[in-house]
């Protein structure tokens, strides 16, 4: 087929909706984009509906900036109730100008003419719409007098159609923008300053006092610090590489000053300059509330919520040469092309902005910020750069759903509403592009933006309102999300009429009926009420089965968007049921029913998915959700501390769609969310007699409002674990921080022991191959390099920093380098130091160095050991100065502290006991010094034997658990368990090496097999004189209250220590309950382990565990670590509070 | 014994062997995505917290983002793009998300995907609380769990037919 210029349509002022090619295939055009709510295929069936044409003949193209009208942000669920119109008058248009040419061209009256599946047929002859092209580049003008299909004639619209883009995302086929790739493209990471969340202040873009680009350019994948203002970034060839030059960045901000005092939400925004609106004076509120019989003043508080996307923003720039173009997936691709024609100085039409779908986004989230940091890295580079956000980015900086404040006063008279005064405040914006605030493009005063007011007026007649906006600007970044400011509004309003009606004695549906005008949203009430099941009731029924109550709850809304008075999408109506644990105070959303009008229908199935989506989404909001701050910044970052609702908690969800085929489509988005919170709140009253009027329901809120309402307290089994015993703390509070295994550097100046001579020790070559493989066992065997490495640094070059009780000292580099090593040692100087703690120059080392297990070692091991350590890499390495305090730093102290507790001698085989034995003996207490950190110290810092030999210490925050005697054999510990820990890291049901405990098993994998048996069952003849019959069961875990903590477990936490399948391969090996650092008598270990993670060695077969400093605060950390005492060692005393 | 720690891996990755670096650490996730172009399995907290990012490996589920690559070596790994036959018809487990619409943005998509396979590897005639449970470490924010739910029940009645 010759290539035909489209035949298009446009409006009148030459934007184009609809292109038809030759082939006669259509392509729509809208300025809106898919948020991932399907109304790419609802504007697809509109489309081919007018058209007659199968819906895979239609392609929609939508937020590309160079193909697409301009239509606004999609926002308030105005693409199908607004943006579809012109778009479909268009397809009206062309079907006109179609049938009128096929008509000359087939000769035959137009009412003679079929068309069918995008053919218009007479009698045997037919034309497809590409044959009806006529000239190239012609266009026609959208017609507003083309006649529009009647709704009686769909055939598309109105049926289910399936998601057209869900066959490409289900194989991983769809290019969402996070899977943009651009030919040449590097990375760029953010460096955002500390003022997180914020936007006005003079603080805001002139924070940034300098950084140090030397201390990360030679990072791999370098390309370039960027920095204008505020804005900070590093570019990398690759992301990861970004992401470290990112973090490695020591950068130099000014301190940002403190926000007003978030947690007393409600006053802090009332406080805040807002200018009043005022929108309704019907009658006069003054006499109508004088005239009534029965006045309530009420305060409704909502909380500042994360939109929360699940992919965090991504974006894509090429600056190329001053014409960009900029993959983004924004709500508001116009919208961005214009801030970046502010950012850049260039025309809004040198920059094309192509809109990808990105994660799910509900509002204003970082989609359109991220795009200014990709452009201005692009810009710095002059290559395409991409940019993602990490979670935290993301969470700390998106500008927030914003809390709002709605205070209410109304009278009753004869039983009707007579007056209503309602005052809001809603402290947003529209998010002011964060690259124009960090780089001073714009300035960082106070924006206000008059967005308060949606749904602000009652749906109900009331003779004396008074209604009125309070606009006020950001007090963090915040812009519209789902409902905006309509869902708190109708948290006002359905609340307080429901406490109307249960001061006036009334049904609450019947007293809402009683007050609605409107013929359409009385029907929408009484058809949810009647499909729904709703119990007629006067007054809260407080159904109650032991501690359990439930309620019915209802509550309905007309969501109005737009500038007021504004325009409205559909109505909707809940109703729902809870069932509330009286004692936790937890609030189960059982099941929601829904009824709404939407007037026509476009799919079906469309319209429910976005019912069930806001139905889960603002449950999760209304009993879960709120952003917490410190005194600067918010404080989320990540999942762990906000808590989005879970498969598990999800209702069930009915749903009523009224039918109106006749009247035009309506948005619906949003509706079905607002009236939710309402809902949930009167369906608590139902069940409890109790009023929530602050959003998130959480368990803590309910059992306060419970408890002051005279419920039981909490229950015993739900309780924390008991408050520790004081006494044991002290006791054990000696065994901490004592110390490694490590050579260190002589605690006293003055030599004790005659100096020893330096020599050329004999060449590497002189010693045989089988001497050296047995020295580098002992060495293994021996995990010398682990404590004679610093992180980071030179292997066995010392340097490591080891705290002891009396000062620090740092670990000796023992590479035979002549000057600083071992290279001028002789045999001699080697053996006094590894047997007696002194070294060559004749001091003492402090026996942080495990002289004391060395002494027992073979002469030939001893010397293979030294054979051995002269073949290591040379590394030159000055050893730092210990810094010890009084009396370890004097000359007599540790020569005596030898004479108490050392014993220089051979270990000598027991006759009684077998070769495996006595070889495994010899491994575990001379070369592999197991004690040093098995074994508790005294209050002198000497490990101590008989009884108390290898039954556990905290090392360095690290518990070295009991792996002799009754607790060791308790754990289940047997020859078996020992030999797999050994060889892998992992004995299955007890344990798996962590910390320094996972390089010393890595190390072991250089050790004969046969060694490892051996010490496996020396180290099984300690336990087994103390063995149980069977060892103790794990301990079940503690029923704990449900509080924050308890849901940053279960959000953080569970995925991997409570998993939901078997065998997750990112899992824990070890159930929590035998974790030793669980088990720990202090609570060091864990909270080391949460705040660095863990880091398997290579050589294992171990997982890993991500750290959280940088997700948790340290009251987090502690909170988190007792939490996990007390729920999985019940039967351990619970860790004092920090 | 072994010897020392090898600097590149070899693991299969639907069906094709692959040698991968391990010496910078760097986790499967970037490397799925970045180097190997399969971009199926979604970034979406890099903590394991969403599950937007699930593989399987040896049939098991593994959240990718903190799994570093040295963990893989000699593994089976098998993500969103490995699930279809080699004609195009969908695996089971899509045919029912597709059937069911159990998505709305479709980003945490791949993880319910993944999860529900895994689920019905060892229950496969799951109850509904059955399926809620397993999927209660995979966020979805669009409110799709109605859906999603649906589309493991249906997932469980076409493997079912698959395997009669």
């Amino acid at each position: 087929m010759p290539e035909t210029a489209p035949l298009e349509v446009r409006d009148a002022s030459g934007r184009t909706f609809l292109s038809l090619d030759a082939t006669g295939h259509v392509t729509g055009y809208c300025g809106h984009v898919d948020l991932g709510t399907g109304v790419q295929t609802a504007l697809s069936q509109i489309v081919a509906e007018e058209l007659d044409l199968p819906l895979e003949r239609v392609t929609m193209v939508l937020g590309d900036t160079s193909r697409t009208p301009d239509q606004g942000p999609t926002i308030a669920s105005e693409t199908i109730q607004v943006s579809s119109v012109p778009l479909r008058q268009a397809a009206a248009t062309l079907r006109a100008a179609l049938l009128d040419r096929a008509r000359l061209r087939l000769n035959a009256p137009r009412e003679a003419l079929a068309i069918e599946a995008g053919r218009i047929h007479h009698a045997e002859r037919c034309l497809g719409y590409g044959d009806l092209i006529e000239t190239p580049g012609e266009w026609l003008e959208i017609d507003p007098e083309a006649p529009l299909k009647p709704a009686a004639e769909f055939r598309l619209v109105g049926q289910k159609t399936g998601r057209r883009d869900l066959p490409d995302k289900l194989v991983g086929a769809h290019e969402f923008i996070h899977d943009v790739v651009v030919a040449g493209m590097v990375h760029g990471h953010v460096v955002r300053p500390p003022y997180a969340g914020r936007d006005s202040g003079d603080f805001v873009g002139t924070s940034l006092i300098g950084y140090d680009e030397a201390a990360v350019a030679d990072m791999p994948g370098f390309i370039a610090i960027v920095r204008e203002g505020d804005f900070l970034g590093a570019v990398a060839e690759r992301s990861d590489q970004a992401r470290a030059i990112a973090e490695a960045l020591p950068v130099q901000w000014r301190m940002p000053p403190p926000l007003p005092d978030m947690g007393d939400l409600a006053g802090t925004i009332r406080a805040q300059p807002a200018t009043p609106r005022v929108l309704d004076t019907t009658g006069s509120i003054d006499k109508g509330l004088d005239a009534s019989d029965r006045v309530l003043r009420r305060s409704y508080v909502w909380p500042y919520h994360l939109h929360g996307s699940i992919g965090p923003s991504c974006s894509v720039a090429d600056w190329n040469d001053g014409a960009p173009i900029l993959w983004t997936g924004s709500q508001n691709p116009h919208m961005l092309r214009g801030d970046l024609a502010t950012l850049t100085g260039l025309p809004p039409e040198r920059i094309d902005v192509r809109r990808h779908q990105a994660a799910g986004c509900y509002g204003r989230n970082c989609a359109d910020d991220v795009g200014g940091d990709a452009l201005l890295m692009s810009r710095a580079v002059g290559r395409p750069v991409r940019v993602q956000l990490t979670r935290a980015q993301e969470t700390l900086w998106e500008p927030k759903g914003a809390g709002q404040i709605m205070d209410v006063e109304g009278g009753l008279k004869d039983g009707a509403l007579h007056a209503y005064r309602l005052d809001t405040w809603y402290p947003s914006n529209r998010g002011p592009n964060l690259a124009l605030l960090l780089t001073g493009a714009i300035g960082n005063e106070p924006r206000p933006v008059p967005m308060g007011d949606r749904t602000v007026v009652p749906p109900y007649s009331i003779p004396n309102k008074r209604i009125t906006v309070h606009d006020l600007a950001p007090i963090v970044r915040a812009a519209w999300m789902r409902g905006v400011s309509a869902l708190p509004n109708t948290f006002a309003h359905e609340c307080f009429i429901d406490e109307m009606a249960a001061e006036a004695g009334a049904d609450p549906v019947a007293f809402r009926l009683k007050h609605v005008a409107d013929p359409r949203q009385a029907e929408l009430i009484r058809q949810t009420a009647e499909k729904a099941g709703w119990s007629e009731q006067a007054g809260p029924r407080l159904r109650r089965e032991g501690r359990m109550a439930y309620g019915q709850g209802f509550a309905f809304a007309t969501y109005v968007h737009g500038d007021f008075p504004g325009t409205a999408a559909a109505s909707a109506a809940w109703v729902c049921a809870v069932a509330i644990d009286t004692q936790t105070g937890e609030v189960t959303l059982s099941r929601v029913f829904v009824g709404q009008d939407q007037g026509l229908v476009i799919n079906p199935d469309g319209v429910r998915q976005q019912i069930h989506g806001n139905v889960h989404q603002t449950a999760g909001r209304v009993l879960n959700e709120s952003v917490s701050f410190d005194a600067i910044t918010p404080t989320q970052k990540s999942w762990a501390d906000y808590s989005v609702i879970r498969m598990d908690e999800v209702p069930e969800v009915e749903t009523l769609l009224i039918e109106r085929p006749d009247e035009p489509p309506l948005g619906v988005g949003e509706s079905a969310a607002v009236p939710s919170a309402a809902a949930i709140s009167n369906a608590i009253f139902d069940a409890t007699g109790v009023r929530m009027r602050e959003a998130p329901f959480t368990p803590e809120r309910m059992r306060a409002a419970l408890r002051e309402a005279g419920y039981d307290a909490v229950a015993v089994d739900a309780a924390p674990a008991p408050r520790p015993r004081r006494g044991l703390w002290r006791r054990a509070a000696l065994a901490l921080g004592t110390i490694g295994s490590a050579l260190t550097v002589g605690a006293v100046g003055i030599p004790t022991a005659r100096s020893l001579p330096p020599v050329t020790p004999p060449p590497a070559s002189s010693f045989s191959a089988e001497l050296l493989e047995q020295g580098r066992q002992v060495f293994a065997t021996g995990n010398c390099s682990h404590c004679h490495t610093a992180v980071g640094g030179a292997a066995n070059a010392g340097g490591l920093a080891v705290e002891t009780p009396f000062g620090t000292i740092w670990t000796t580099n023992i590479t035979p380098d002549p000057e600083t090593g071992l290279g001028r040692w002789s045999f001699a100087a080697f053996d006094r130091a590894m047997r007696r703690g002194i070294s060559r120059d004749g001091s003492n080392l402090y026996p942080a160095f495990p002289y004391t297990s060395f002494a027992g070692m073979s002469d030939e091991d001893m010397f293979a050991l030294y054979a051995y350590m002269q073949t290591l890499e040379p590394v030159r390495s000055e050893t730092p100065k210990p810094q010890m305090l009084a009396p370890t730093n004097l000359r007599l102290a540790n020569a005596g502290w030898n004479l108490l507790f050392h014993q220089n001698r051979r270990l000598e085989p027991d006759p009684a006991q077998s070769a495996e034995w006595n070889r495994g003996r010899y491994l575990v207490e001379t070369v592999g010094h197991c004690s040093a950190c098995h074994s508790p110290r005294n209050a002198l810092a000497a490990t101590k034997d008989g009884a108390a030999h290898l039954t556990g210490a905290m090392v360095k925050g690290w518990y070295a658990p009991p792996i002799a005697g009754p607790q060791a054999a308790a754990r289940g510990w047997d020859k078996d368990a020992f030999a797999a820990y050994l060889k892998s890291g992992h004995a299955s049901g007890i344990a798996s090496a962590a910390g320094p405990m996972a390089d010393v098993v890595a190390n072991l994998q250089e050790v004969e097999s046969a060694d490892l048996d051996a010490m496996a069952t020396y180290l099984a003849s300690l336990t087994a004189d103390a063995a149980p019959v069977r060892p103790a069961p794990e301990p079940a875990p503690a029923p704990m209250l449900n509080t924050a903590t308890h849901r940053l477990f279960e959000n953080a936490c569970a995925v991997c220590h409570e998993p939901a399948l078997e065998g997750i391969v990112t899992a824990a090996q070890v159930p929590l309950g035998q974790s030793m650092a669980v088990r720990a008598p202090s609570p060091e270990t864990a909270e080391i382990v949460i705040r660095e993670g863990l880091r398997a060695p290579d050589a294992l077969d171990l997982a890993d565990m991500p750290g959280f400093a940088a997700e948790l605060s340290e009251t987090q950390i502690a909170d988190l670590a007792r939490y996990l005492r007390a729920r999985y060692a019940p039967d351990l005393p619970a860790w004092p509070e920090p | 014994m072994t010897g020392p720690v090898a600097t590149t891996i070899t693991t299969t990755i639907n069906g094709a062997e692959h040698r991968i670096d391990r010496a910078d650490g760097r986790m499967l996730l970037d490397v799925l995505r970045d180097d190997l172009g399969l971009t199926g399995a979604k970034y979406g907290c890099g903590m394991a917290q969403c599950g937007a990012c699930t593989v399987l490996v040896d049939g098991r589920p593994a959240r990718a983002c903190v799994l570093r690559t040295g963990r893989v070596a000699g593994r089976n790994i098998t993500t969103l793009e490995g699930l279809a036959e080699p004609d195009g018809r969908l695996h089971p487990v899509q045919q029912a998300f597709l059937e069911c619409e159990g998505a709305q943005c479709g980003y945490c998509l791949n993880g319910m995907v993944m999860t529900t396979l895994a689920l019905l590897a060892d229950t496969p005639a799951p109850t509904e609380a059955e399926i809620r449970d397993a999927l209660r470490h995979n966020l979805c924010r669009c409110g799709t769990h109605t859906e999603i739910i649906a589309s493991a029940r249906r997932a469980a009645e076409l493997m079912g037919d698959r395997n009669a």
